[in-house]
Parts: C-alpha cells; structure tokens; sequence
C-alpha cells in the first residue's frame, strides 16, 4: 500500500508563545480529525512534524495517521526562525523516510509540504540555497501559509505559488485552514490531482503571484 | 439562522433552505431544507451554456421519463435524483432529496466510535477495504456477507435504469453511491454528472480506482482527438464491476504487485489505465498482489490463492472474467448491469448460512461440490444438503435445465420466480408475486417442502399432487413438479450427505 507523506513545517519562535502555538495546536488537532474521518487518507496519509526556531528537529517522525498524536511544542521566548535550516532537515528525513518504488516494491507517493510561519527566515542565506533543492521535483505540492500580522509572504512565495495569509491566529482561522488543508491532502490522495479541490474557506486570502 | 424562500424553475414550487452549509463536495455547496426533507445542492463555480442545459434536461426530460410510469416510485429508494432547480444569487441549484437515515453511520467505528464517524455518511471505501472493516468499523456496521449481494442487486439495478433510459452516470465510485450494509441498502447519488452521450459530453473524468483504462489512457490526446475516450455507459460498466468485486471481496481487482513504473504517479496511471491487467488474471501472474508488501490486516482478502474470486459462485466469475479478462481493455465485452443484476439474484440462491456461528461473513456460496466448505471460515458442511436443479419447458416441450440451482437451508422461502420462469424478482415484479409460496424445513433428520401457495404442485416420481398445506419430503433423485403450466418449473433434487 503506497503511503502518502505529508510533511509540516512549523515555526516554534518565540513570537509563537502563548495563543498562537495554542490555536495551531488546535488546528492540527482538527485537521488529523478530519482526515481520520476520511477512509482514504486514513488507509494512507502519514505524517511528519519539524518544528524550527533557533533549533530545528523533526520532533514527530513519519507516523500513520491512526498513531499520530498532536505533540506539545516547547517555545524559546527569543531567538531565531530557522526556516532555511528547517528546509535542511526536511531534506535529511525526506531521504530517510521515504521509500522509493523498486522492481520489487511499490514506494510511497511524492509527499506533501505545508510550511506554517508566523514571521520570515533569520537563514535567509540558507533558505535560498535550499529553495531550488525543494523545488526540484521532491514534493506533488507545497502549501506555505504566513500566519499572523507580522508573517511576511515574499519569502514564502519564492519557494511555492500556493501561499495563504492567515490575518489572524485565533483558533478558528486555523480550525478552517486545517480543514482546507485536510480536504486538499484527501483529494490529492485520490488521485494526481484530476480531482478538484473545495476554494479555501472565506478567511484566508490566497495571495497568487 | 436565516431561511431562504425561493419560487423553483421547473415545477414553479416553493423551494426553502437554511442558510448554513451541510457539505461541501468539489464542485457543489449543500444546503438543507428546514423540515430536511430534501437538499438544494447550489454549483460553486460559474457554468456554461451547455451544463445549464444538460441540468434542465436532467430534472425536466430525465426524472419524469424515470418517476412519472407505473411503479416509478421503485426508484426513490435507488436514487437521490434531483426534481427541481432553484437560481439565487447568480447560482444554480439542484433539489434533490435529502440521503435517508441508514445511509449515516449509527455506530460508526470499533471501542465507542474512537475514529469520530457516527452520524457522518457511509463512504463506501469504508466497507470496501479489509484493512478498514478489520481494524476500525463497529461490526454492527458491517451487515454479513449477503447484505452486500443484495446492495450490489440494487446498485446494478439502478445503472441498469439510466442505461435504459440512454443515460450514463460516468462517475460511479464509493462517494457518489450511498450504502447501507447492516440494512442492505444502496442509493446512486450525484446524478448531476449524467452524461447523455450524443448530446451532452462528460464533465469530469470519474473517480481514481473506478476510471476506465481506455479513459486514463487517452485522458492526456486534445480534446478534439476522435481518440480520445471520455466516461459512457461502457465505462460505468467498468466501474460497476470494480463496485461489484470490491464490495465482495474488499479489494480492488486491478491493485496487485506488478511495478510498471519506478515514478509513483506513472505507475499508479498505468496500473489503472494502459498497462491494467487483472490481479487474478489466469494465465499472466505477473499482477499477484504482493503478500510481503501487504499489512496483516488487508488479509485474508489480500491473498488470491486463500479466497479466489470463483467464491463468488459460477455466475459472477463468468462475468468478472468478462469484465477484467475479455473486456478490460475491450469495452465492448463488459457486462452490462442488468447482466450483473440477473447473476446476483441467481447467486443468492446458491448461498448457504455457514454453520460456524463466529464466522464474520455469516454466508457462502455453495461451489457445487459434494463436500462445501465455507472458504471464510474453513468449517465444513455437516449433515444433509438438498439441491434443487431448476429445469423448465423448452421449445420442444421438454424440461431442459435452466442453469439455476437452489441450495436449501432451513426456513428458506420459496418464491415465484423459482417456480416460473418467466417471473423475476426486479423492479417490476408486483406485490403479489413478492409472496412466498412455501418453504423449507428440517425436522426429524428430514427435509421437507411446504406448500403454501402452489395449486398444482405434484411430486413426479410418486405421481401424486402435493395439496396447498401439505408437505413434501425431499429425497435424492426426486423430481417435483412446481405448477403445470407451460412456464412452470420442475425440481430435480439432490441430497449431499456429509
């Protein structure tokens, strides 16, 4: 049974402390909810957390979705956003965790990318070497969505088309991204993307280049 | 929460609904009625010309020529086929009625729901997946293995109506057809993708695992291309028989081992589309599903050598290899539903109830053997077994054989479409033909056939006519003659003793 990966990035610097990391927490509880929901994703999606801020680590591996448990997040209260470094260990765990089709073995489908900050890279440097690498045919969609005020897009949209601004980060607005994002992970499970996604709901702008 | 009151297009009517969303599919935002009778599906995205008049055509041309004849109302249970059409702020949109009750989950999943399912829709993935029965659904979910013989009955019957009526549905799949096990109930839903073929072209492709080869592999040719194969009623053929062996063997008939391609994508496309080549294929193996790939709780079912798709009696093996073997890439030999229709309901005369009472399937077909095993379970058949071999006048006025066997259990009805053989248990059959006529027993170490309602019922061999209220005992070799008539059948019985 091929798997699907799907693989979160998410920022855990300070300005995350408090609300914010509570309303995302919250948001992946409704997203992993609505997915086990769904008998499709549930026979196939895996997930993987990697949180960074001056430090970077992937602190959920790649686990099935009926396993997978919403982790508390430990939040400096100052420091770095390590994005370019976080896009380096997802490169690492991507060559660790994926299994590739063999003459023997069906492997996994290309995972998915979502990416969740609420600022911009300390590592610009980093970042922008990283960034052809991940684009490089790695991943079938990468989903990067600035959160909050302060979230600046223009890094975010050299690394993928699909960039969200969340104005807000109450518990509702990542309640309702989530459940985008879970519809969008279901139907890209059904197939190569012939099936066509639910608009993303009324609170989140779609900034398309 | 506000109520919005609209005058309907086609039938002028008084159409309501709430203002919040119930669902949302991929082209449609659902909206309930207030008493939540009925559904007002509004098309998200603007549409042509074309779509609006395929839809009017649905609802003003289609749904009369379904409902409006005698013993139309046969298919309110079969569909949710929409009967009106609303226009509110610039959108467009379907009433149709609203999915019954059993056709939501009323336990939903194993340990007091701990997957979160009850109240949500019966997807059928749900119910079509070993791993997802054995690991997460409540088991009073799940009905026995019959159930789905009868839901597959009712799925073919209601593809068999549109392709009567010279429609096709084009994107048959789990979503888009409600099932109901635990009650046997199937519904065919989403009919706004109906494809009058000549007339309107197709607007989506169908369902991954249910999407025709021919169609997957020309998807990519222009739009103009004359090879360029878009979903028809012979490719729901290919998505009924998909249905059909999946619901009864939980796995997919094309999914097996072979590897066509090292990029995911490609090879899941030519899996399915160019290279798809049946898993129980006879002669090329080469499809077998990998058991060293496979979790331990996809199995039995899995496993083609442990439960081989001939479980399913004579009847549906004829037609799976019709359907994946001859017909797979040649539309044209695909079995048409009626044809699945017709060997179903032969099928289910075949069925014995296993005598092991944990068996999880409950039911098997019997594989006309002197020495049935139930192939779930692996308990064998003890005791007496009668087979009534079903024989009926030919043109030379003769009995000859009918191909139909009955095998008995205790308490079995008889009915009149085993009795006559121009009767047969469909939509059109009237309420009294649905009566039992008698039945069968097991007492006293013996078997016996009561009759109920057969006035020339006749044992042959002792030349002696068998009363409405008496019985007849069934004994190897006998043969019974059910009605005199020129469409009535004969019974050559035989008794397996284990």
């Amino acid at each position: 049974m091929r798997r699907l990966p799907v693989y979160l990035l998410l920022d855990t610097s300070g300005s995350m402390k408090g609300d914010p990391i509570e309303s995302l927490k919250n948001g992946l509880k409704v997203m992993v909810s609505s997915l086990r929901q769904d008998p499709f994703a549930l026979e196939t999606v895996w997930l993987s957390i990697i949180t960074f801020d001056t430090q970077v680590k992937q602190i959920i591996p790649l686990t099935d979705l009926e396993t997978f448990v919403v982790p508390e997040f430990n939040i400096p209260s100052s420091g770095a956003t390590h994005l370019g470094k976080a896009l380096e260990e997802l490169c690492h765990a991507i060559n660790r965790d994926i299994i590739h089709t063999t003459t023997e073995q069906k492997g996994d489908w290309k995972p998915l990318l979502l990416i969740i900050t609420d600022g911009s890279p300390s590592d610009i440097g980093i970042f922008r070497e990283m960034t052809p690498i991940i684009q490089n045919n790695i991943f079938s969609n990468i989903v990067a969505c600035a959160a909050g005020s302060k979230a600046k897009t223009s890094y975010l949209k050299e690394l993928t088309q699909n960039v969200y601004s969340l104005d807000t980060m109450d518990s509702n607005t990542f309640s309702s991204f989530f459940k985008w994002v879970s519809a969008s992970v279901a139907s890209e499970n059904m197939g190569q993307g012939s099936v066509e996604l639910p608009p993303p709901p009324p609170e989140i702008q779609a900034t398309v280049i | 929460m506000a109520i919005i009151k609209l005058i309907s297009v086609i039938n002028n009517a008084m159409i309501e609904f709430e203002d919040t969303i119930i669902g949302a599919g991929a082209m449609k935002d659902v909206y309930f009625s207030p008493d939540k009778t009925y559904v007002v599906q509004f098309i998200r995205s603007h549409i042509n010309e074309t779509t609006i008049d395929r839809l009017m055509t649905i609802v003003k041309v289609y749904h009369p020529r379904i409902f409006n004849q005698i013993g139309g109302e046969y298919w309110n249970k079969l569909y949710c086929f929409p009967y009106d059409i609303v226009v509110h702020e610039g959108k467009l949109g379907l009433v149709a009625p609203a999915y019954q009750k059993h056709f939501f989950f009323e336990y939903g999943s194993k340990n007091n729901d701990f997957m979160n399912i009850k109240g949500k829709e019966k997807d059928g993935k749900w119910f079509a997946s070993a791993n997802l029965r054995s690991k997460f659904l409540d088991d009073r979910e799940k009905g026995n293995w019959q159930s789905y013989f009868r839901i597959c009955i009712l799925i073919s019957r209601a593809v068999k109506r549109l392709h009567a009526a010279g429609l096709a549905h084009s994107d048959l799949s789990y979503k888009n057809v409600l099932i109901d096990p635990s009650g046997g109930n199937a519904a065919v839903i989403d009919i706004d993708t109906l494809v009058v073929p000549g007339k309107f072209p197709p607007e989506v492709l169908g369902t991954p695992d249910f999407i025709a080869p021919e169609v997957l592999k020309t998807r990519t040719y222009a739009y103009n291309d004359t090879k360029r194969k878009t979903p028809c009623i012979e490719t729901d053929r290919h998505a009924l028989a998909v249905m059909i062996y999946s619901y009864l063997l939980y796995r997919h008939p094309l999914r097996g081992g072979k590897i066509h391609d090292l990029d995911s994508a490609k090879d899941e496309e030519m899996s399915m589309g160019e290279n798809a080549l049946f898993i129980e294929h006879p002669t090329d193996a080469s499809n077998r599903p990998n058991l060293n790939d496979i979790k331990q709780t996809f199995l039995p079912w899995a496993d083609v050598n442990k439960i081989p798709y001939n479980v399913a009696g004579p009847y549906l093996k004829n037609l799976f290899d019709k359907a994946f073997i001859d017909g797979l890439h040649n539309p044209s030999s695909r079995p048409t539903a009626e044809e699945w229709e017709i060997a179903l309901v032969k099928t289910i005369d075949l069925m014995q109830p296993c005598q092991n009472y944990s068996c999880e399937q409950k039911y098997f077909v019997f594989d006309n053997k002197t020495k049935p095993i139930c192939p779930f379970c692996g308990t064998q058949y003890r005791g007496t077994l009668p087979i009534i071999n079903l024989y009926s006048k030919k043109h030379n006025k003769a009995y000859g054989a009918d191909d139909h066997r009955l095998t008995v259990y205790n308490n079995q009805a008889l009915y009149k479409w085993h009795i006559f053989k121009n009767i047969f248990p469909n939509e059109k059959l009237n309420e009294a033909d649905k009566k039992r006529v008698g039945y069968f027993v097991f007492y006293n170490q013996k078997w016996y056939l009561v009759n109920e309602n057969m006035p020339t019922l006749k044992d042959i061999t002792e030349n002696k006519l068998i009363p409405i209220k008496s019985h007849v005992e069934l004994v190897n070799n006998k043969q019974i003659l059910f009605d005199d008539s020129d469409n009535g059948r004969l019974a050559a019985i035989q008794i397996i003793n284990n």
